[in-house]
């Protein structure tokens, strides 16, 4: 592949330009797969352009997942205002035809600078069979029943159960919400839905096959330390981003403090670990996955803004939906 | 003993066949902006029936409710008519016992709230969300008398005259029964309670 010249030569020349660091695994099952943690290093280095050149080599990626998508939208939509150029490197095809697909350079490709050759890559076939939702830009509450509308209709004709498919909408549409309410973003939010095929695991671990569905959204918002902090009740949990981030996946917790408000990420939780996966919440320097028996949290590199990642497993299309619980309550 | 049940007005609304929610027929009831519509076109049918009249809300069309739809329709809704915004209006919801209701459940036990909730117009009423612990049995009461008085239904509990019509207002002002006052009663005033579905 031939790269274009500014980008090769801001390359290599350390004086003009940031070069941003990834932090891709080079062993085991993540190998080569950008995830939001393989930012970490560019987001930590993304605080210090001012107004020169920035860029991604993202050479290692073989594979990205929709957290790493979103992830990377939000690091561009941070450096894109920060600098005179940013430039994204590929190496070989198959990770610049995916983002193709996920309509990444329909909405990047005319801000940045690329090695990939975008106009050959919209010429081809699209079409991605585990696709759910390409990556999408959205500002208001009012754009999200049109999505949720639209990916009801893509696992409706793929065969989803009702069931599968009302948790996948329901943990959609909630952290949309969330991500245009308390966000004030400048751009807004972005979101993309991705289903992958792999072993169950379980009993009969490795005879199974799978399928796990991955939400994951992301804004430039205040983040959900200073929304929580805007409700003095909670001044005992938002004296560090991971405090806030626990208590932000807890039953009514919200930065008005109405009654009724703040549901909507716990139900998620609850969608989430009820399927047998987590909820990653990722907002300033904290990071916490939610398993439903344990919560784990981590300093990492200041996320300007709230991400939120969902892991949705679904066990394989041949086994008879489990039995549907029946809610307490009394009989009159 | 139990008195005969007075008939009331009542109207069943289809909240996917109204259309109030994003494009018509949509069954899939997301965001608070979407109940926020549906619980004023809810609330505008409630204000125009009789003085003591059931909205029958019908949400079994609805393939998928996310917590915010669930709160902003049905959890306000729920919070202002026990407010008395509506009078002796009462508001029943319509929905088989499925997963959808967990959403609901969660809202009204958000606000400490319940709603009546059939299956069907007609068939036996159940509660969805949060009836404080003491009041269940004097709710259950009820609903097995169809229509009974102050005085029959404290005989039947056990309770004074006073603990039974205290118990029997809260479950009122919660908006899960009816309360009628009989004033020819012997000795004056008396209520009778009723159960709403």
């Amino acid at each position: 592949m031939v790269g274009c010249l500014p980008l090769d030569s801001a390359y290599n020349n350390s004086a003009m330009s940031t070069q941003l660091e990834l932090n891709i695994r080079r062993k085991g099952a993540m190998s080569g797969v950008l995830t939001i943690g393989s930012l970490d290093p560019a987001f930590a280095m993304a605080q210090e352009v001012e107004g020169g050149m920035a860029v991604l080599d993202l050479s290692a990626v073989e594979f990205v997942e929709p957290a790493g998508l979103c992830g990377l939208a939000a690091l561009l939509e941070f450096l894109i205002p920060r600098s005179r150029l940013v430039g994204l490197r590929f190496s070989g095809h198959n990770v610049t035809a995916y983002l193709e697909r996920m309509n990444f350079f329909k909405i990047f490709g005319h801000r940045v600078e690329t090695n990939a050759d975008v106009a050959a890559l919209e010429e081809r076939q699209r079409g991605n069979p585990g696709t759910l939702q390409e990556l999408i830009n959205f500002h208001s509450e009012e754009e999200i029943p049109g999505i949720i509308n639209r990916i009801s209709e893509i696992l409706t004709n793929k065969d989803y159960w009702l069931r599968e498919r009302a948790a996948i909408c329901a943990t959609l549409s909630e952290i949309c919400a969330n991500a245009v309410e308390h966000g004030h973003s400048p751009f807004g939010a972005y979101a993309a839905v991705q289903a992958y095929q792999h072993i169950v695991s379980g009993p009969r671990r490795g005879e199974r096959e799978g399928e796990e569905v991955l939400v994951a959204i992301a804004d430039g918002g205040v983040g959900v330390r200073e929304t929580l902090s805007r409700n003095p009740e909670y001044a005992e949990h938002t004296g560090s981003d991971n405090g806030a981030l626990r208590h932000a996946l807890k039953m009514g917790v919200s930065g008005t403090g109405e009654v009724g408000r703040g549901g909507g990420l716990a139900v998620v939780g609850q969608i989430a670990t009820r399927a047998g996966g987590s909820l990653s919440l990722r907002s300033g320097s904290g990071r916490v996955t939610y398993y439903g028996d344990r919560t784990n949290s981590r300093n990492v590199p200041d996320f300007p803004g709230a991400f939120v990642r969902v892991s949705l497993p679904r066990k394989a299309v041949s086994d008879p939906p489990p039995a549907v619980g029946k809610n307490k309550k009394a009989e009159v | 003993m139990a008195e005969e049940a007075q008939p009331r007005a009542h109207v069943v609304y289809d909240v996917v066949a109204s259309g109030d929610a994003e494009g018509a027929g949509s069954k899939l009831m997301v965001t608070r902006g979407t109940g926020r519509r549906v619980r004023e076109a809810l609330g505008e049918v409630l204000e125009g029936l009789p003085g003591d009249g059931v909205l029958y809300v019908d949400t079994r069309g609805v393939e998928l409710m996310d917590y915010s739809f669930a709160d902003e329709a049905l959890g306000i809704l729920a919070s202002r008519v026990a407010a008395g915004e509506y009078g002796d209006r009462r508001v029943v919801l319509v929905e088989e016992d499925r997963e959808l209701l967990e959403n609901i459940e969660a809202s009204l036990r958000q606000r400490s709230l319940a709603m009546v909730r059939v299956d069907e117009p007609g068939a036996v009423p159940e509660i969805v969300g949060e009836v404080p612990e003491h009041l269940v049995e004097t709710l259950d009461a009820i609903y097995d008398a169809g229509s009974i008085t102050n005085a029959d239904l404290a005989a039947r509990l056990g309770l004074n005259h006073t603990a039974c019509n205290n118990r029997a207002t809260r479950l009122f002002k919660l908006g899960l029964i009816h309360r009628r006052k009989n004033t020819a009663a012997p000795g004056g005033r008396q209520y009778s309670y009723e159960g709403i579905a």
